[in-house]
């Protein structure tokens, strides 16, 4: 009897509940609803999806709800490219307005060697640039890259290396996310607009007057204004050549500027040119090794 | 003034000796989950410690009227249906389904209810909420509460129980902020490869839940003061 009794009355209790919480549920789902507006619906479709952050939103959602209110600009998606501010701009009615491909590019192309002189105590401390960049003496250059490759932890998506102890973009990979510029300590990374697959850049952040840079860095800029003399688009800033974008047409604009320039502190980045490609088509491309994760699944950095 | 001794030894017994994440290892999931950044842990223990709250006083009043023995309900329809009031009935079976149930569904309405009255509440922590449905400190606050109310001589009030809930929130809010803090540092720091990420995080919560063991006999001392307060 006790049993029996028992057994009914938590089936029956058990069975009561649930009818009452559903329908508490879905009553509450009926009184409470959101109506979420079907644009940002179809404009958070449209969007990669990739939530990197490089339009200045958290993700693609809060960057979606932006723009169906008309609070942010169809053309801040990196990723999304050209095909994407044309979805966007098919959904909201606004004129596209094409943005170029930002893509990052690194302002010192110095090799760790090059960076020399490392003085006397080395350092040993945490192998990476936030820690370095706190303590004098890691390099001789105090502008350039540290070479320690937080920007290639920051990258989500493999396109900036650390080669020779200074960081490279891979432009088949890089999407323009921003992290790399981000996380730099030196602040030596930045968003060029690229109008071509071959970019001009400047490739020192060293501001200090030629006896100073020589000391320091045997490719560094030495502010001759050699540049600035030869094209109508580079001016001198803090005595590093700044070009100017918005008036960048063609590389040709530049030849003067190039072949003026005593230093490396110009080169150009991205794809390369035809005549690059010609001087390396006898070069047989290094045969691809594969990591063999079985036994190579170590890549600590321990310096201790 | 007795009930207020106990309520503050509860409370600080739930909140630093008997934490529930450093002392008891409940709620390891988002302790170790949500805790990268100081601002999302403190969120989450907000989070949690509104829904401790909310799932103690319903699992109080379930267990205090219905699943206890000798709870009034089923005596009553014990005594209705003719049997033998000597013998009791106990539905304590029933309160692990009737825990999961009750959180689970009050969590759901509580979330529908502050997304729809309030949105900035709802951004900064509703994206927890759902995350917190089922957490095992929560189911935990309400075995510790059903603990207590098994012997008729010495059942806990309302007020008791939802001083364990609140400090138990609280003692997670603080291990799970002190514990983002460690992390934001810890980000600077070389940690050999084998250890990062959650290796790293569980020996930070080990040496942690040692160093909270030091809290032990503070209750008493509490206990001491109040009643020197007393006399």
């Amino acid at each position: 009897m006790t049993v029996f009794f028992t057994l009914t009355l938590s089936a029956v209790l058990l069975l009561l509940l649930t009818v009452a919480m559903a329908l508490v549920l879905g009553w509450a789902n009926q009184a409470f609803h959101v109506a979420v507006d079907p644009l940002v619906e179809a404009i958070d479709r449209v969007l990669p999806g990739a939530n990197c952050g490089g339009c200045g939103y958290v993700g693609c959602n809060e960057y979606a709800v932006a723009v169906a209110e008309g609070k942010a600009a169809l053309n801040l998606c990196a990723p999304g490219g050209v095909s994407c501010i044309e979805a966007l701009a098919e959904l909201t009615g606004q004129e596209a307005t094409p943005a170029l491909p930002y893509r990052a590019v690194v302002h010192c192309a110095a090799t760790r060697d090059q960076r020399l002189p490392q003085q006397k105590p080395l350092y040993l401390g945490e192998p990476t640039c936030a820690a370095a960049n706190l303590v004098a003496g890691f390099q001789g250059c105090t502008y350039g890259c540290l070479g320690l490759g937080d920007c290639v932890r920051a990258c989500e998506y493999d396109a900036i290396h650390s080669i020779d102890g200074v960081a490279v973009v891979d432009y088949d990979n890089c999407i323009g996310c921003k992290a790399c510029a981000a996380v730099c300590p030196r602040n030596i990374i930045s968003m060029v607009p690229f109008k071509a697959d071959r970019m001009l850049v400047v490739a020192c952040s060293n501001p200090d007057n030629a006896a100073a840079t020589r000391a320091v860095c045997p490719i560094g800029c030495i502010s001759c204004s050699m540049c600035a003399k030869k094209s109508d688009l580079m001016q001198m800033e803090n005595s590093l050549p700044i070009i100017d974008y918005n008036a960048y047409q063609d590389e040709n604009d530049f030849a003067l500027a190039l072949e003026k320039c005593p230093r490396e502190s110009l080169i150009f980045v991205g794809k390369p040119s035809p005549s690059d490609l010609e001087k390396v088509a006898d070069e047989e491309l290094p045969e691809r090794v594969e990591a063999d994760f079985q036994t190579t699944v170590d890549k600590t950095e321990w310096w201790g | 003034m007795d009930n207020v001794a106990l309520l503050v030894q509860i409370f600080f017994g739930a909140a630093l000796i008997n934490n529930f994440v450093l002392h008891y290892f409940v709620g390891i999931c988002p302790f170790l989950g949500v805790s990268r950044r100081i601002d999302m842990a403190f969120g989450m223990g907000c989070a949690v410690t509104f829904v401790i709250s909310i799932a103690a006083l319903l699992s109080w009043t379930f267990t205090y009227y219905i699943l206890r023995p000798e709870a009034p309900l089923p005596s009553w329809l014990w005594r209705l249906a003719g049997g033998d009031p000597e013998v009791q009935i106990d539905l304590s079976v029933l309160s692990y389904i009737m825990y999961i149930f009750v959180i689970a569904s009050s969590v759901q309405f509580v979330e529908m209810y502050v997304r729809r009255f309030f949105p900035p509440l709802y951004k900064s922590f509703g994206v927890f909420l759902p995350l917190i449905t089922t957490n095992c400190a929560i189911l935990f606050a309400c075995l510790e509460i059903m603990k207590h109310l098994q012997d008729p001589m010495h059942l806990w009030g309302l007020a008791e129980a939802l001083t364990l809930a609140i400090g138990g929130g609280v003692g997670f809010t603080l291990a799970i902020v002190l514990m983002a803090g460690i992390r934001e540092e810890l980000e600077l720091c070389d940690i050999p490869k084998p250890l990062q990420g959650a290796g790293i995080t569980l020996i930070v919560a080990g040496i942690m839940a040692m160093a909270f063991m030091g809290f032990t006999g503070v209750d008493q001392g509490i206990q001491n003061f109040l009643n020197a307060m007393i006399e």
